[in-house]
């Protein structure tokens, strides 16, 4: 789900690191004033583990395709919601440095898409209150915890990358269509992703279940809500939201577009991040002209085809164009731009 | 400079780790410090430090150890671990030798003449500016006890410093031990470099002392070793 | 090759490339930062349809390959998954866009084929200065200059231990998964009878780890507040440095300078 930075305006790009800021700050604070002072390297090491564990291919019996775990619920189910979010932060960042997953201009934004969401959302809404019903026998709330979890937090990121992709005007495609192209496969992905985390979760409550946070519990104070309603709420708009898009899409189904998610199976994390791309940009651009005259306006004397004038303007682009081209290969020979790999 | 006084300790589970540890070492005292796997070595040493809560009386270089004096303590003391991995969490060998200096205030350039000087007491040079992570296993530990040498301590403890090192890496390590003035603790299955490297040794048994004396006695005393589920040391045999 | 040991290998890769010594390696990490942020920037800033404005935003990638040596096979190679993918970002414009904007001879160039060719553009771009950033910084420098423009203590410290444990949870991992599919030939992933064990396994030791290595901080004198060393000051030529391509940028947005210099020839 990792976004490009080509992806965002940088006013969307701006004002979603702007809201990862404050979610941040406010772990910090959080963290900061519990005096969890053993916290940081515990937090390091979940957040270096989630990297490695993200690279663990699955295999989703019956498929032959792999899926891999989530990140945030299994952050937020160990670390809890403060902790776990600023360990996706490093996460995400160094997916971002070093391995070319999402840009650093999109980071504020795959920030909030996949960490606010997967820890703050994910824990307050979906863990805890599901660990709280102690009816429920306790491995049962872990597998519907992570999977509802996954489930309805990956909606929420998929929502996410649909909505700032469209504020940021780079797709002309209608947003009901990119919601619905999004969202189903995040529903499947979210399906196969909550199971991985579930089993996992599992494994560590057996082993040792004093790692897992919120199960053991004294606090239970401020007047819980009808947990149950929000579960349930919850549980049934997923199911009509994902259910009732997939529907739509596939009642319309355009070829060209459900063709760019034949790979999704191979590696989600590998192909998934580019193909939401492509949607962004598989759009009709159902209004070109309006395109045209704002970079006529923002750059008077330079436009395209039309009058004589402009043409000369255009002609004159196209030269100028030839000769930076020339210059810039000028200088790739002049140091050998492809030279061999030297060993450093 | 270590007195330990009737020192227990139990996991939560009741299981007893250690049973009434007693003894005393003087300044400058190398002791090694031997029993099987399990036998509580790690965890005395830990007590030690103030790692783990623990029943009894420990002081080191006459201070006791408590929650309170840990700062100093642990300022005076170097403790390498098994795991070098654990031990040094920063990217580079001079960011990792730096660390402790820098939480306890000493000026960097005091640090930085340190850093030199514990270097090339260990000829290691060409460590200082290498990543963590693309050292081998025999540079590695040898860039750990650099990192403890760093603050100077008075008492040094190790934690199996020959595991899993060649030949080569083991006498290099050795050597470097045994160019240390401070008095040392370590705890090892490797009874050979603990014949090179201590003058006492301390044999642990299911969390007691079973035996208590000098280094040569005690590796070449074969019934006692294998009751402690040990084995005579090769140079013995 | 296996996805975990490709990760450690271009973990390693990138860790070389920035140890390396070229004059853009000895400006200050703060000064490459600002750059590289306001590049981008400036690069998805421009219209789709400013095909030949953009153009002139190669000349920041290319000298610092150039400068750097930094091969650029090298940056294709990394980009092998990700550039087929951006390169097929703006593919299906022209399907959707095919209002005709410019004829060149007898061919219509549409709006659609422009603004593919930008976004395609603007994607290698911005991955090339992302690239470029993490390539002539260490992880330890970019630290450090994050904490001078005041990232907190708590982030940057956990960005650098993350980093450092991603290697060896990697090379764990990576063991562990060998060590799995050598005894369990032909399967593609880990089997469903040890989704939770494999990877709980993995959890379970690495808290351990994480207990142990929270005592060697403590050990040697960790109380809370991570060490870092006195900030670097940035000189004159760090200030030039950034200012110098800031204005460049400033320029290529604003200024068409491939019509300009068209005008000296046409017309």
């Amino acid at each position: 789900m990792h976004m490009a930075d080509a992806l965002l305006s940088p006013g969307v790009a701006a004002g979603m690191y702007a809201a990862s800021a404050v979610a941040a700050g406010h772990s910090i604070r959080v963290l900061k004033n519990k005096d969890d002072e053993n916290k940081l390297p515990v937090m390091a090491v979940s957040a270096a583990l989630v990297f490695a564990g993200q690279m663990i291919n699955y295999t989703i019996p019956g498929t032959g395709s792999s899926g891999h775990l989530c990140g945030g619920m299994m952050l937020s189910a160990l670390l809890g919601p403060e902790a776990g979010f600023l360990s996706m932060i490093a996460v995400l960042t160094i997916q971002c440095l070093f391995f070319a997953d999402g840009g650093l201009m999109a980071l504020g934004a795959n920030i909030w898409n996949m960490a606010f969401y997967g820890c703050f959302v994910g824990y307050y809404l979906i863990w805890r209150p599901i660990m709280r019903q102690e009816k429920l026998d306790l491995r049962l709330r872990i597998v519907l915890a992570s999977i509802l979890g996954c489930v309805i937090t990956l909606q929420l990121g998929a929502l996410s990358v649909c909505i700032e992709t469209t504020l940021s005007g780079i797709t002309e495609l209608p947003f009901g269509t990119f919601a619905g192209l999004m969202l189903p496969i995040h529903l499947a992905i979210g399906l196969v992703e909550g199971l991985i985390t579930s089993a996992v979760l599992l494994f560590v409550y057996s082993a040792r279940p004093e790692l897992l946070s919120g199960i053991n519990e004294e606090e239970k104070k401020e007047g819980r809500m009808s947990v149950k309603g929000v579960v349930a709420v919850l549980a049934v708009l997923t199911v009509l939201v994902g259910g009732g898009l997939s529907l739509k899409a596939s009642a319309n189904p355009d070829g060209l577009e459900w063709a760019l998610f034949g790979n999704a199976e191979e590696g989600y994390a590998e192909n998934m991040g580019l193909d939401e791309e492509n949607f962004g940009n598989s759009s009709s651009v159902s209004d070109a002209a309006q395109a045209v005259q704002d970079t006529t306006s923002f750059l008077p004397d330079y436009s395209f085809a039309g009058s004589d004038s402009e043409l000369g303007t255009t002609v004159s682009g196209i030269v100028g164009s030839g000769i930076v081209a020339l210059a810039a290969v000028g200088i790739c020979l002049a140091g050998g731009f492809f030279r061999k790999k030297k060993t450093v | 400079m270590i007195e330990v006084k009737n020192v227990s300790y139990s996991y939560d589970s009741g299981n007893e780790v250690l049973h009434d540890i007693s003894f005393t070492a003087g300044k400058g005292e190398r002791i090694g410090l031997i029993g099987a796997n399990g036998a509580g070595k790690s965890t005395l040493m830990k007590a030690m430090l103030g790692l783990i809560p623990f029943s009894g009386a420990i002081r080191l270089f006459g201070t006791e150890v408590r929650k309170d004096t840990l700062s100093e303590i642990r300022s005076r003391t170097g403790y390498v671990l098994q795991n070098s991995d654990h031990q040094m969490f920063m990217p580079k060998v001079y960011d990792d030798m730096m660390f402790a200096p820098r939480n306890y205030g000493l000026s960097e350039e005091e640090t930085e003449q340190r850093i030199d000087r514990v270097l090339k007491q260990l000829n290691i040079e060409d460590l200082k500016y290498r990543y963590n992570h693309k050292i081998s296993g025999g540079e590695k530990k040898m860039a750990s006890i650099a990192v403890i040498l760093v603050m100077e301590p008075e008492l040094i403890i190790m934690d199996e410093p020959t595991a899993s090192l060649d030949p080569r890496n083991r006498r290099k390590v050795i050597n470097a031990v045994n160019s240390l003035d401070a008095g040392r603790i370590i705890t090892s299955h490797d009874l050979d470099m603990i014949r090179e490297t201590c003058d006492r040794v301390i044999l642990l048994n299911e969390g007691r002392i079973e035996a208590d004396g000098k280094a040569p006695e005690i590796l070449s005393d074969k019934e006692l070793l294998e009751r402690c589920g040990l084995e005579l040391p090769l140079s013995m045999q | 090759m296996d996805r975990i040991d490709r990760a450690v290998n271009d973990l390693r890769e990138m860790d070389e490339l920035a140890s390396g010594d070229s004059p853009v390696h000895h400006f200050s990490a703060l000064a490459k930062l600002t750059v590289t942020v306001v590049y981008i920037l400036t690069a998805v800033s421009f219209s789709p349809y400013d095909a030949s404005g953009l153009l002139m935003m190669v000349f920041y990638p290319l000298m610092i390959f150039q400068i750097t040596g930094i091969p650029f096979r090298t940056y294709l190679y990394k980009m092998r998954f990700v550039l087929p993918l951006v390169l097929f970002v703006g593919l299906f414009n022209p399907l959707f866009d095919r209002r005709v904007m410019l004829v060149l001879g007898g061919l219509k160039i549409t709006g659609g084929m422009i603004s593919m060719f930008t976004l395609m553009i603007k994607g290698m771009f911005c991955l090339s200065a992302s690239f470029l950033l993490a390539a002539t910084v260490r992880i330890d420098d970019l630290c450090a200059a994050l904490r001078k423009i005041h990232m907190p203590d708590m982030i940057v410290t956990l960005l650098l231990l993350t980093y450092r444990y991603v290697s060896v949870l990697l090379d764990e991992a990576s063991i562990m998964n060998e060590a799995y599919h050598l005894r369990a030939p032909g399967q593609k992933g880990i089997h469903v009878s040890a989704w939770g064990s494999f990877f709980g396994q993995l959890l379970l030791r690495s808290f351990d780890r994480a207990q142990e290595l929270y005592e060697s901080m403590r050990l040697r004198g960790y109380r809370g507040e991570f060490p870092y060393a006195r900030a670097e000051k940035e000189k004159g030529r760090d200030f030039l440095y950034a200012a110098g391509w800031i204005l460049f940028f400033v320029l290529c947005r604003y200024v068409n300078i491939p019509v300009l210099l068209g005008r000296l020839f046409v017309r």
